[in-house]
């Protein structure tokens, strides 16, 4: 029995994006970290792990840098790793999703973790297509799961509040942010992530053959300036804000 | 070209963002068909203008949601160009639905163009993405992005009664509670300073966030002078750096202390009776008013959307 | 958001992997358990006891030390240790260098294999904590002439006198004292609870508030015999745990330095006066360069040194410059940053006062500045100019 945390490498949150030859420079970006969402992912993998429902196996698909999250992983906890290089930068959902696939197949994974979205794309499909191509079980939206004998309990985000669904193997959790504590490693976990070894792969290694992307990336570019501060005067301007804030800044 | 649009529903009707699907399939030029998941919202739906069929699709997996299971149902019937919500659901349900019919998937669309050209933010906003689809593909769309096709039509709705197995069984119903989001996770915070005059006076900053859904935060002028505002809720240098989509000042006067805690949201708007505030600063929409005239008018405007 | 480093010439790049997941956790901790709550700390002159237990848990309490359930990290990730949890405040980083290199490294270095094998497993989880009995109310920079003295009764020891600025005294389960035994200095391990051992806090720092520095009095303490450190004897004792230790601040004060350039930093750039930022303006750029240059000459020194530790190829002086030159340093980079900060920085909301009082006393514990300076001339010279007594 085999649990897989899929991870995914983006620049930071705080990180400056910059924008050269119609591409975000990526070179440029200042810091790396593990998508946000994943770490819940992650933490809540090890969980399960704790709670015996089987060995954990982290996994990423993207360019040797990301190796140093599997590391990371591997320093609190994860038992073995798994990294498929490849620059993901230009391809679809359906080609990222079909090496992701593969790569859980061929850890003999049956129980995904992941994030409900990459915090660089901001997407959210590679959980539930890759659900969709294993024939498990999708569940979005998770802030919390348990292994209960042996099905799992999750709790996920509905319309009206939260709902705690259960599902049997084979399983995906697509996680939100949880309310959970993220474990820091020690110094024990460090030492012993020195000594694990990450397998590392590439497409065609696990018998993948990706065709065309069907998306084609014309362009990246910066965003519109945002137009200078406007003062109104008066109780009565709030309803001219309030529509600004609809119609110009989009955020309500 | 078809296009197959996924209704996104509100309780047993349609959500208004189920019209700015119709509107922006509409702007391409195609032959629409909505899907209604369990039937809801079939009737809205066929009224939309624009719309030439609404299949109502019955099966017994559609009373809870279950995007393996719904999307199983939804492929066959899922044709030329798909769109859906970027909502978490409409996102899942997509992406689902993607992969069955073996297409890719773009998700929370702000643009789309004939030709099939697509515009998205990635990077937390800090870029923009333009693509070309190269073959039909699902797409999901941004609320609010696209302008709403009125009302009028009358398409014909067709009855479909097929199932799938459910794999995600609901076991229980949590409603939402009442503790209020912490400020460094809430997409929109509304903060009070010293200028609420009482402490008591937050219930009108409360009253404001229930509508919209946002966390309540404090100045630290707020949080040194009143006991009844605890530290957890302080924005600044030494209390949470937040980083929402909208940040709303409340009679705060923008010290620098505060600036540092709050300047990177995306977009900010200040209430103070002051008009030489520091806060107007940064603002982005500046509202001179006291709090006591603007916050009942902000919570009025906020309840109308 | 972790913190942004300064890190002009990438120094940290040369540091392993696993040394750069332990700067990783140790920043994490700051920047979520330890920044939080320091000002808090300060006000109620505390020393958070949690802040302990996650010390152990990380399993940084002792660093370098291998076996007996110590960490058996490098020389450079115990400097790394340091510089990060200075970074949040040198209490923190006195509270484990106290532990580490003053406490568990004589137990470790001199002490009996019994004596390692019961207190150091318990030290390095952070279970007990040490401290460390050396400066007297008399005897500051010349420990040599200490007046506190053990008698050998037979079937115990007795010891008599009074240490004083000792961190950790207070909250401490045991102390390793060094008292003169026949006239010549040697090291005991004192227990809280041994018969005629007190340990009174000392009230009314304007300095490393967040840590706790007590008097430590033994009126007829009764010492067992297996308590005595049997394997070292003068001076050489005391001194090769401040080697240590003034190793880790080398590393510590560069911590307090990037701290302070940080704030100045941001401050800088968005505090507006005539219309502009003041980063915008001579004077200040001037000032932040110079923090940089010397914030980078000071990583260079420490990693090097680190280097130098790590082989076994130094020797006490190469400690006394680069304890001497990185405190100094950040003791001015903090009065400056405390200047461009304005009236600003006289305030909590600012971490740069707080770095300014405590690294006062970093300058002035574990050898003085002046002190380090007569270590280096005796060095350059072969003339000692502690004492008027020519040698």
């Amino acid at each position: 029995m085999t649990i897989a945390v899929l991870l995914k490498q983006v620049p930071d949150t705080t990180a400056k994006i910059t924008v050269s030859g119609g591409r975000v420079d990526q070179s440029s970006v200042a810091k790396w970290s593990t998508s946000p969402y994943d770490e819940y992912a992650l933490e809540y993998a090890l969980q399960l792990k704790e709670a015996g429902a089987g060995d954990l196996v982290a996994i990423t698909c993207g360019p040797d840098r990301a190796a140093k999250m599997l590391t990371d992983a591997a320093a609190v906890g994860v038992d073995s790793m798994l990294h498929v290089v490849a620059d993901t930068t230009e391809m679809d959902s359906k080609q990222i999703q079909s090496i992701l696939a593969a790569a859980i197949e061929h850890c003999g994974a049956d129980v995904v973790l992941c994030g409900k979205q990459a915090a660089d794309t901001n997407s959210g499909s590679t959980g539930p297509g890759i659900a969709s191509m294993m024939g498990a079980a999708c569940v979005g939206m998770v802030s919390e799961v348990m292994v209960e004998g042996d099905s799992f309990s999750a709790l996920r985000a509905s319309s009206s509040g939260n709902e705690r669904v259960s599902v049997s193997r084979p399983c995906l959790f697509a996680f939100d942010k949880a309310s959970t504590e993220l474990r820091r490693p020690n110094v024990k976990g460090i030492m012993m992530a020195k000594r694990k070894v990450i397998e590392t792969v590439s497409a065609s290694d696990l018998g993948i053959d990706m065709g065309e992307s069907q998306v084609i990336i014309e362009s990246h570019d910066s965003p519109p300036e945002k137009p200078p501060g406007q003062k109104f005067e008066g109780a009565d301007s709030v309803q001219t804000v309030v529509l600004k804030l609809r119609e110009e800044a989009n955020v309500i | 070209m078809e296009i197959t649009i996924i209704a996104e529903t509100s309780g047993e009707g349609i959500h208004p963002v189920t019209e700015q699907l119709v509107g922006a399939a509409s702007s391409l030029g195609g032959v629409i068909t909505v899907l209604c998941p369990g039937g809801r919202g079939s009737d809205d739906a066929s009224v939309i203008s624009g719309v030439s069929k609404v299949i109502s699709l019955q099966g017994d997996c559609f009373s809870s949601f279950d995007s393996g299971s719904w999307s199983t149902v939804m492929a066959p019937f899922s044709q030329g160009i798909v769109m859906a919500s970027s909502s978490p659901s409409g996102r899942e349900l997509g992406a689902q639905i993607a992969s069955k019919i073996g297409v890719p998937i773009v998700q929370d669309i702000t643009g789309i163009e004939p030709g099939y050209k697509v515009t998205r933010s990635v990077y937390s906003g800090k870029a923009v993405e333009t693509s070309s689809l190269s073959s039909p593909c699902v797409v999901t769309l941004r609320q609010n992005a696209f302008e709403g096709a009125s009302g009028g039509g009358s398409a014909e709705v067709v009855v479909v009664d097929n199932s799938s197995e459910v794999s995600v069984s609901v076991r229980e119903a949590i409603a939402k509670a009442g503790e209020r989001m912490d400020v460094s996770d809430a997409e929109i915070v509304i903060s009070g300073g010293r200028g609420m005059g009482d402490p008591s006076n937050f219930s009108h900053l409360n009253e404001v966030a229930d509508v919209i859904g946002a966390a309540v935060g404090a100045s630290r002028a707020a949080v040194d002078s009143w006991d009844e505002i605890p530290h957890s809720m302080q924005v600044g240098q030494t209390g949470k750096t937040v980083n929402p989509t909208l940040y709303i000042a409340v009679g705060i006067s923008g010290a620098i202390q505060h600036l540092a805690g709050m300047r990177s949201s995306k977009y900010i708007v200040a209430i103070n009776k002051d008009p030489d505030a520091p806060i107007f600063g940064v603002a982005d929409y500046g509202i001179v008013a006291t709090w006591e005239d603007a916050l009942p008018a902000l919570k009025e405007e906020l309840g109308k959307l | 958001m972790p913190f942004d480093a300064l890190d002009f010439y990438d120094v940290d790049s040369l540091l392993t992997e696993d040394e750069r997941m332990v700067r990783d956790m140790v920043r994490d901790f700051v920047d979520k358990d330890v920044l939080p709550e320091i000002e808090h700390a300060c006000r109620d002159g505390v020393f958070p006891d949690e802040w302990r237990v996650t010390l152990g848990e990380m399993g940084v309490l002792g660093a370098p030390l291998k076996g007996y359930g110590c960490p058996g990290l490098s020389y450079a990730a115990y400097g790394v240790i340091c510089r990060e949890l200075e970074r949040g405040d040198s209490g923190l980083r006195s509270f484990a260098s106290v532990q580490g290199s003053l406490a568990m490294y004589p137990i470790w270095d001199f002490g009996s294999e019994d004596q390692k094998n019961y207190y150091l497993p318990k030290m390095a989880s952070g279970e007990w904590i040490g401290c460390f009995g050396l400066t007297e109310p008399d005897y500051g920079s010349n420990p040599g002439d200490m007046i506190t003295k053990a008698e050998d009764m037979g079937d115990h020891y007795l010891l008599n006198g009074a240490k004083m600025w000792i961190t950790n005294g207070s909250i401490a389960q045991l102390a390793v004292v060094w008292a003169k035994l026949d006239g010549v200095i040697r090291g005991f391990i004192v227990e809280k609870d041994d018969e005629g051992f007190s340990a009174p806090e000392m009230k009314g720092k304007h300095s490393l508030k967040a840590s706790v520095t007590s008097e430590l009095v033994f009126q007829d303490c009764k010492i067992p015999k297996d308590r005595i450190l049997p394997g070292v004897k003068g001076l050489r004792g005391p001194f090769s745990c401040l080697n240590n230790a003034r190793y880790g601040i080398s590393w510590g004060a560069i911590g307090s330095a990037q701290a302070c350039f940080d704030s100045a930093k941001e401050y800088s750039l968005s505090r507006i006066q005539f219309e502009h930022p003041i980063a915008s303006y001579q004077l200040v750029q001037n000032k932040l360069s110079w923090m940089l240059r010397e914030i980078t000459k000071a990583q260079l020194l420490a990693y090097h040194l680190s280097q130098k530790k790590d082989s076994g190829d130094w020797i006490p002086e190469h400690i006394s410059l680069a304890k001497m030159n990185n405190v100094d340093i950040a003791l001015e980079i903090a009065r400056v940053a405390r200047d461009i900060h304005g009236a600003n920085g006289i305030l909590d909301e600012y971490p740069v006062m707080r770095h300014m009082a405590n690294l006062e006393s970093v300058k002035t514990y574990e050898g003085t500045h002046d002190i380090h300076n007569l270590i280096l001339g005796r060095y350059i010279t072969g003339i000692q100019a502690f004492t008027r007594e020519t040698s």
